[in-house]
């Protein structure tokens, strides 16, 4: 008896696991991204979070966070995690992309996929590299938003009840930011050669995709509903929000998802191995 | 009783607009190592990229074991070697075979022996924690070839298995091959002749992408007419082909290569040929190395009547 779809997805997304964390080549990448967070924690993030405390009754009825657009980071009853939300809202989705290029692209090049599917299935392959990444970003979402924790804490201890549900927003917010990103990385990986192609790609149809649809709503508002499928389309509106109404357009990434995945599946399906 | 582990009807795929294959149907049994074979450029690695699922024809339908290609019914069932395929960079080689034990549903315990016992089948047991840039181009084709033989499969494709090989290492693939018939059925795209003469009792012929029908069951000797193929490491030849000529039994010698004579007789002329053909040969103190009961497989295909 051969395992089943859902064991699949755990051997091969336990695979892509194994791939960031225990290979040379992914264990740099994870020792860089490491680096680059540490700076940003204990540089803009932490001095950023100093000045709003600073801020904060100096002069009543102005803010400078709030005169150069950054108002609703006020909104976060912990800064820190105000100003977390705003740095992982960029960084994330940029992240996804580099990180989420390579899902099946260099192994159908090299012809690995023939040996995977081979035992396996085209979807079980798409869908199980798919999960991997997702699993990936978590872990790196959660170890972000944890050494912002530990900063929040280091600063007073006695934060911990409040500044435990800000860390469960925005892990959970950011998983959701990040999951029409590695969708279309998935689809476009199922099509191109490589990593970079896939990367450049993102890039090309997201600003052409969201060019267009931008013009179109501009002239015909009523096809403005199209922005919907421009991934990251609701992370602008989403950056004013805070606290669990950021869940409010949850709705929005896990339907660009689903469009996503379902096209990388089609093509999948079709794309000679 | 035989049962059709493969059904192809009416198969075509195009490449760019040229056919790489046109309306090839075939069945094929359970049984003996099939070879394929056919120029460069015949169709011979499309259709084994379409029977292992990693292509999808154009047109008509293919069924393995009443499946279409790539169904998961078929997982541990069918091995395929590709052509060109290479291991993932990162991992070591008993890593990644592991992998693909326990995705064709071995425990973690089962697969790591299982791999081992595949790696040792192919005379691989050094180098198996290396990754695959560590590799030669051989050890890299055993390695692809080990894979093949994780389980139990009941149909293993294999394209160009010898290919880059040395002498020694093709002599192993050729025992694992002897070995597992007819439980395990093979298909073996090759050009080496020779070497699917030893193994194959059925050929398919593809040539211009198109299946050649009189080529399936080819080792069977033809009623009334045999042949025996005779290497001569000396002796002239016309000379020896005269003097073969007359003797009893004798349709006609040919010469298609250099010390190469093909003996067509009729057997119910002289029924021990090979035996007459020794003795004219003592008679001259002519030397021959080979005496082969047959055609070669070159001469069957290729040059044929």
């Amino acid at each position: 008896m051969h395992p089943g779809f859902f064991s699949h997805i755990l051997l091969i997304s336990q695979f892509e696991l194994k791939r960031s964390f225990a290979t040379r080549s992914g264990l740099l990448s994870i020792v860089t991204f490491a680096v680059v967070w540490c700076v940003i924690l204990f540089y803009p993030l932490r001095f950023s979070a100093e000045l709003l405390m600073q801020e904060k009754g100096l002069m009543p009825g102005f803010s400078f966070v709030g005169a150069i657009g950054f108002g609703s980071i006020q909104q976060w009853p912990i800064p820190e995690f105000g100003l977390f939300w705003h740095f992982a809202l960029l960084i994330f989705p940029l992240l996804s992309i580099m990180l989420a290029a390579d899902q099946t692209c260099s192994d159908r090049e090299r012809g690995t996929l023939r040996f995977i599917v081979a035992r396996s299935s085209r979807d079980r392959v798409f869908f199980g590299r798919f999960v991997g990444v997702i699993v990936i970003q978590t872990l790196l979402i959660s170890a972000t938003a944890s050494s912002t924790l530990a900063l929040v804490l280091y600063r007073d201890a006695a934060l911990f009840s409040s500044a435990l549900p800000d860390l469960l927003v925005v892990t959970v917010n950011l998983i959701l930011a990040v999951l029409p990103f590695t969708a279309m990385m998935a689809a476009l990986s199922a099509t191109v050669k490589s990593a970079r192609q896939a990367t450049v790609w993102a890039i090309l149809i997201w600003i052409f995709l969201a060019g267009i649809i931008g013009g179109f709503a501009y002239y015909l508002p009523t096809l403005g509903f199209l922005k919907l499928l421009v991934p990251g389309y609701q992370l602008s509106a989403l950056a004013q929000l805070s606290g669990w109404q950021t869940l409010q357009l949850a709705y929005v990434p896990l339907l660009q998802s689903l469009i996503l995945l379902a096209l990388g599946r089609w093509i999948m399906a079709r794309q000679p191995l | 009783m035989t049962s059709s582990i493969i059904h192809c009807q009416q198969l075509t795929h195009v490449y760019s607009g040229k056919a790489a294959l046109a309306n090839v149907s075939f069945e094929l049994d359970a049984g003996e190592p099939v070879g394929l074979v056919g120029p460069n450029g015949a169709g011979k690695t499309t259709l084994l990229s379409i029977l292992s699922g990693i292509l999808r024809p154009t047109s008509g339908t293919v069924r393995l074991f009443g499946q279409p290609p790539g169904a998961t019914q078929l997982i541990g069932k069918v091995a395929a070697l590709p052509q060109v395929a290479r291991l993932d960079p990162s991992f070591t080689i008993i890593e990644q075979l592991i992998f693909y034990a326990r995705l064709q549903g071995f425990t973690r315990t089962q697969a790591a022996l299982e791999a081992g016992r595949v790696l040792e089948e192919v005379s691989l047991t050094e180098g198996t924690h290396e990754k695959p840039p560590a590799l030669s181009h051989g050890m890299a084709k055993r390695v692809a070839i080990a894979q093949t033989l994780i389980g139990k499969p009941a149909l293993v494709l294999l394209d160009e298995p010898t290919a880059g090989l040395d002498p020694v290492n093709v002599r192993t693939v050729r025992a694992i091959i002897t070995e597992r018939s007819p439980a395990t059925t093979f298909i073996i795209s090759s050009h080496d002749l020779a070497e699917l003469d030893r193994l194959c009792k059925h050929i398919l012929l593809l040539e211009n992408a198109v299946l050649q029908p009189q080529t399936i069951g080819l080792n069977e000797e033809q009623a009334g007419t045999r042949f025996i193929t005779l290497q001569m490491e000396t002796g002239p030849a016309r000379e020896v082909i005269a003097e073969l000529q007359v003797l009893e039994g004798v349709l006609q010698v040919t010469n298609p290569q250099k010390n190469e004579l093909v003996v067509a007789y009729d057997p119910n002329l002289q029924p021990q040929m090979d035996l007459q053909l020794m003795q004219c040969l003592n008679s001259h103190h002519w030397q021959y190395r080979q005496l082969t009961h047959g055609k070669t497989l070159e001469e069957k295909l290729f040059f044929h009547d």
